[in-house]
């Protein structure tokens, strides 16, 4: 160590150089935060909040202008002038007032003053009297003489005081007075200048509100702007609405309003307003503060969906709607794919996705009406029976399909076969798909093998159905069962017609509630159709086909109709005999799954043909789900075949498997779409590499572009997004019962016939006649009491109502549930108790002038009012209005008045006439006041006024609508029961 | 006298009545106005000329009208001692054929017509509407009188035009409406009666008209031009002829309904 001949540096770094280093590192530190505060003072949604306010107070000075413009010149000019004389006026007594004001200043500071004194000596008058009043407790003569003095005193000294101050404030009033008497005129006139000009004023105020003044520029500088800025991150809270961010939840705080300034504002809907500077389209719907969903309690992202807390474009999750939009994105805004964000924004064609977040319940829901028709697919097509959808609206839906567990009696093996072959070749608007011969079963083997799985399915139906006997119908008129068909309602659910395709009536599915009953004579026998339907629940207990109670007579017209509707290329069929080779191959892969290969052989080899074939069929029910759209037996709880859909919409994106497909672009809604339109796609290429057994075997539905659009709108919106039950739709007990009526009435298609929410009268295609359509249960609820209704329901043939239409309210067979349901949701709908009780009977004057009234206006000449005469179809009462024998039992007696007053307003189009007319002031006026002084109502008139003091009186009540619609409803009440 | 007041209380009621009229007219009293049927060309500064259309329609062979059944209002069977013909098919010995309703369909379009001042009257009278068939400018006011002692109902049901369906228990009830947009045709019926019904067309102009018992009908006052002419039958459909009109000549035209005529101008 010692010796080295070496000096040794004293540190071991160079000062020069390490400070030129700081320097440099000090001056890129510098520029990097200026960089940060640049690119944050950048941020786009910054510069469209700038562009925003000043298009915005772009807008206000032209209406400012505008509004200045409307402006009366010679009236402004008038106000100014007089202003400027009254102040000239002034101006000579200039001194005078200068004086009084003075005045009033000083008289102000004295009244202080006084008034302070007299609050002094009243607290010291208050001490007194407490003293006074505890001498007294103690009994010291001297004291309380004392006490007693002193609160005399201090009282007189108050008033004194009090006195003072009030003849100050008489002078101040005075001299105040006289002030504002002096300069009355100029304060009026320029009152009448402010309100001339309010309107412009308040307008260039908004726009001056809005100039980039320097405060603004000060306050939205770089770096200064953490003060409190005009451009801020805009947000709100939505309490009860969560985001999933696994393993927990947080709640939604939406800042879209941040970028899309005027989402929630009203006014900016112009063609000039562009994304993002538009309102929001439907503000009555939605995000204004009166509407259902307002954006305080909703915000944006919990109906679009998308990163409620991002300001990013490219990351908050924009979808776009095609390829063109998507590029130019990218080049403007750097958009990106979001392959990892659960729940992007919904492209526009599917926005209505959204809604199902809250209304699950529901069977259809106002506004939404391509989801609604989604939702209605997704039931008519029986989705839900292989895939699970745990919503309330997929619960105890009835099966899409009909039962066969007696099919053997209804048809042939050789039809069934080549039904379920191609079942759009028979009938083109059918639901049931296309389950063989698809594009990833297409070699010579699997032709084979699925001409085998057909046979066997329907060998085992043959076998396990019970094939009752049916006679042959009595011989029917066909053309008398087209009159028939077309008339009495069977057209509210059924098509007759060859040349329908199911697109033709999107989005009215309900008008293929029923099979198109073409080909009838093809496919079924004579005798099970008019078995069928004199009573559809002989054959299948569980069916929605009503009982019409058709007479055999009628049965064997319509049954001789519908069996002369015939395809010869779909007569005589035979089911084939199945490749027996293919078969035993198939029932060895079978058995396989369950026993060693040996013991499978073996267990063939035990096998008669018939035996094997039914095997086969068994296996291949269960393994195409058939048994959950028809009721078959052996199948009771097998369970869905196909995957779970409840969280489909927020499955992630790279469980979607999309094959060997390369021009379908990857997104949940292209890949759903793409599969629903032809299910096997995804196959594609690679039906040699897979065993049958493994390929894909979700059916071809046949879906039109518009009904796959339809049901992905709905399937996006099966997502894992919660909600507070509080944010839920059909949460009270009126929305239960308006959930439940729905889903009854989409069940059995009571719009088929009737018009209900609007929607409806489909039977209207074979019957022209506005007047013979069947009801508008538009008012059902006002109009009728429940218990006729439960009754009526239950027993619809007991009654005939209205006995001029030819439809016939069929009997369904509903449960005492179902009907209550149903009850409910009329009283609901039109927000009426379920019951109410009857009214008092009227005095003996009310009785005479309903009976005088009701004869006056000849109600009785439509309505039936005693027993009916017969004077021939369509001609006079009882072919023109209900009876009203039936009123009291049936009707409400508070809605009859009201009825009466204005029919058209409850249904339009109705037959009954108005008899009341408006009165300027929105009421009803009565035209008999003066048509009684007619001579031919002079007995009338005389039998109503031992009731009435005078003329006058008379005249008064009978020009009061409300009490002459009265009365009629007390003469139909009370006079007219037999 | 007593008449006179009479008619005033009527007058009254229909301006009550037609005041809150439901149907949606802006309807006002007015006195019982001149019944005027035959299309009046209103005066109109450049949009009227001095051609004149003149024709004839036909149904050669046709079945004589059916005969109504009013028993089921013995009011109104007590009106008439004959018997009654519905009015769908009135056509005389030679086959001329009455309620066509002829009018300019096309060639007019861009110019505008005033609304006459005088009201077209549609008569309930014996248990039928008179005329069955009828027309009216777009705006001009429409008075529709009950002249029988029986209750009808006036249900119009247009597909353009709002619905009405007013009551007119009392004889001699009026009730006002003016229809909004042009119409052919504007269904009448009476849901009391019914085998009554008219029918009216709601024109922008003036020029039509309708075929009389003879069949005969005639168009005023038409600008020259080129124009495309319909002619209307409640049973028959319609047929159309493309006319040229000069001012001051009369184009002659014809409409034969039967099976296999057609229409012919010359």
């Amino acid at each position: 160590m010692a010796g080295h001949p070496q000096k040794k540096p004293d540190r071991h770094f160079d000062f020069g150089r390490l400070n030129r280093w700081f320097g440099i590192s000090s001056l890129a530190l510098l520029a990097v935060t200026l960089w940060m505060v640049l690119a944050d003072y950048a941020k786009p949604w910054k510069q469209f909040q700038s562009e925003f306010r000043d298009r915005e107070r772009q807008v206000l000075l032209q209406q400012a202008s505008a509004e200045r413009q409307q402006i009366d010149e010679s009236e402004l000019n008038q106000l100014r002038q007089d202003i400027s004389q009254e102040e000239d006026g002034l101006e000579a007594s200039r001194t005078e007032i200068h004086e009084l004001k003075k005045t009033l200043g000083k008289l102000g500071k004295k009244i202080y003053a006084a008034d302070s004194a007299s609050r002094t000596t009243k607290s010291l008058l208050d001490t007194a009297r407490w003293e006074y009043d505890r001498d007294l407790q103690e009994g010291d003569e001297a004291a309380i003489e004392r006490a007693r003095q002193r609160v005399d005193e201090l009282g007189e000294e108050w008033l004194e005081n009090r006195k003072a101050v009030e003849s100050l404030t008489e002078q101040r009033d005075q001299a105040r007075d006289s002030l504002d008497q002096r300069q009355a005129a100029l304060v009026d006139a320029e009152s009448r200048l402010a309100a001339l000009l309010q309107g412009f004023e308040t307008l260039e105020q908004r726009a001056a509100n809005l100039d980039k003044s320097l405060s603004y520029r000060l306050l939205n500088a770089p770096l200064l702007d953490f003060m409190n800025p005009d451009l801020k991150i805009e947000q709100v809270m939505l309490p009860g609405l969560y985001h999933d961010i696994n393993f927990t939840k947080v709640e939604r705080v939406d800042r879209c309003v941040t970028c899309h300034v005027a989402a929630n504002r009203v006014g900016f809907d112009g063609e000039e307003w562009e994304h993002p500077f538009r309102s929001h389209p439907k503000m009555d719907m939605f995000v204004g503060s009166s509407s259902p969903h307002p954006y305080s309690r909703f915000g944006c992202s919990s109906c679009h969906g998308g990163l409620d807390r991002s300001t990013d474009f490219a990351r908050v999750g924009h979808s776009p709607s095609n390829e063109e939009e998507m590029k130019s994105w990218q080049k403007k805004w750097g958009w990106e794919p979001q392959p990892y964000l659960e729940t992007p924004i919904y492209p526009a064609d599917y926005s209505e996705a959204g809604c199902f977040t809250c209304h699950s319940a529901e069977v259809w829901t106002p506004g939404a009406e391509l989801q609604d028709t989604g939702r209605q697919l997704v039931m008519r097509m029986g989705c839900f029976v292989c895939h699970k959808i745990d919503y309330p609206a997929f619960q105890d839906l009835p099966r899409p399909g009909p039962n066969l567990s007696q099919v053997a009696g209804k048809t042939s093996s050789g039809w069934a076969f080549q039904w379920i072959t191609a079942p759009r070749d028979f009938r083109p608007t059918t639901w049931m798909p296309h389950f063989f011969f698809q594009d990833n079963t297409s070699s010579e083997l699997n032709l084979e093998r699925q001409a085998v799985e057909i046979v066997s399915a329907v060998t085992y139906l043959w076998e396990k159905s019970a094939s009752p006997e049916y006679p042959p119908p009595p011989p029917g008129d066909p053309r008398q069962g087209q009159v028939l068909f077309e008339t009495v309602g069977c057209t509210g659910c059924h098509l007759m017609d060859a040349e329908a395709k199911r697109d033709d009536f999107f989005p009215q599915i309900n008008r293929l509630h029923g099979p198109n009953l073409i080909r009838t004579g093809s496919k079924v026998s004579a005798g099970w159709l008019y078995s069928w339907i004199r009573n559809p629940r002989q054959y299948a207990p569980d069916t929605r086909m009503p009982d019409l109670r058709l007479t055999d007579r009628e049965a064997a017209d319509i049954t001789a109709y519908l069996m002369s509707s015939r395809d010869p290329a779909f007569e005589g069929l035979e089911l084939p005999e199945p490749d027996p080779q293919v078969r035993d191959e198939m029932v060895l892969n079978y058995l396989r799954n369950n026993e060693t290969i040996e013991q499978s052989l073996a267990v063939l080899q035990e096998m008669s043909a018939h035996e094997r074939n039914v095997y086969l069929g068994f296996e291949t029910i269960q393994k195409y789900g058939c048994w959950g759209c028809h009721d078959l037996s052996g199948f009771e709880i097998a369970k869905p075949i196909g995957v779970e859909l409840t969280e489909e919409g927020t499955k992630p994106l790279h469980q979607f498997d999309f094959g060997h497909v390369h021009d379908v672009p990857h997104t949940r809604h292209d890949w759903i779409r793409t599969k629903l339109l032809n299910p096997r796609i995804w196959d594609e290429g690679k039906e040699a590499v897979k065993n049958y057994a493994e390929l894909l075997k979700m059916p071809n539905f046949g879906m039109s572009e518009r009904e796959a659009e339809a049901v992905v709108t709905m399937v996006l919106g099966f997502t894992r997004e919660s909600v507070e039950a509080s944010s839920r739709a059909g949460q009270t007990t009126r929305s239960i019962s308006l959930v439940e009526g729905r889903r009854l009435i989409t069940r059995f298609n009571c719009q088929g016939c009737h018009l209900i929410e609007g929607q409806g009268h489909a039977i209207r295609t074979s019957i022209e006649d506005v007047g013979m359509l069947p009801p508008n249960l538009a008012a059902e609820g006002a109009r009728v009491k429940s218990d006729w209704l439960f009754e009526y329901l239950h027993a619809p043939g007991a009654v005939r109502l209205r006995p001029w239409l030819t439809t016939r309210m069929p009997t369904f067979g509903f449960s005492d549930d179902e009907v209550n349901a149903l009850v409910s949701y009329f009283a609901a709908r039109e927000e009426r108790l379920a019951f109410l009780s009857d009214p008092a009977r009227p005095g003996a004057r009310e009785l005479v002038v309903g009976e005088v009234t009701f004869n006056m206006f000849q109600c009785a000449k439509c309505h039936p009012a005693g027993p009916q005469e017969d004077l021939g179809a369509g001609v006079g009462a009882g072919d023109l209005a209900p009876s009203l024998l039936l009123a009291k039992q049936r009707l409400r007696h508070d809605w009859v008045p009201d009825w009466i007053r204005d029919p058209q307003s409850w249904i339009p189009g109705s037959k009954m006439p108005a008899n009341f007319p408006r009165s300027p002031d929105g009421g009803y006026t009565s035209p008999l006041a003066m048509a009684i002084d007619t001579p031919m109502f002079a007995q009338q008139k005389e039998r109503m006024m031992r009731y009435f003091s005078s003329d006058e009186e008379l005249k008064a009540y009978l020009g009061d609508a409300d009490y002459v619609t009265g009365v009629l409803r007390d003469h139909i009440w009370w006079n007219l029961e037999d | 006298m007593k008449k006179i007041s009479l008619l005033m209380v009527f007058a009254l009621i229909a301006t009550v009545l037609v005041v809150g009229c439901g149907g949606g007219g802006d309807q006002a009293a007015a006195p019982a106005q001149q019944a005027d049927s035959a299309p009046a060309a209103a005066p109109g500064p450049a949009a009227t000329g001095s051609g004149t259309i003149e024709g004839n329609a036909k149904y050669i062979n046709g079945d004589p009208d059916a005969v109504i059944g009013m028993d089921a209002d013995p009011v109104c069977a007590s009106l008439h001692p004959g018997e009654v013909h519905t009015e769908k098919v009135v056509i005389d010995d030679d086959g001329n054929l009455a309620n066509v309703f002829v009018y300019v369909k096309s060639g007019l379009e861009g110019k505008s017509f005033p609304v006459p001042g005088t009201a077209h009257m549609l008569d309930q009278m014996g248990c039928q509407y008179k005329p069955h068939v009828s027309g009216v400018q777009v705006g001009q006011k429409l008075v529709v009188r009950n002249s029988d002692p029986t209750l009808h109902n006036v249900h119009a049901r247009p597909k353009s035009n709002k619905e009405f369906n007013q009551g007119q228990p009392f004889q001699g009830m009026e009730l006002e409406h003016t229809f909004d947009k042009a119409e052919v045709m504007v269904p009448f019926k009476c849901d009391v009666h019914p085998w009554m019904s008219s029918y009216m067309a709601v024109l922008e102009h003036p020029f039509f008209g309708v075929s009389s018992e003879q069949g005969s009908f005639g168009i005023e006052n038409l600008p020259a031009g080129d124009y495309v002419l319909e002619a209307w039958h409640e049973e028959f459909g319609t047929q159309t002829v493309e006319v040229t009109i000069v001012d001051g000549d009369t184009a002659v035209v014809s409409f034969d309904f039967s099976p296999g005529a057609t229409a012919s101008a010359g």
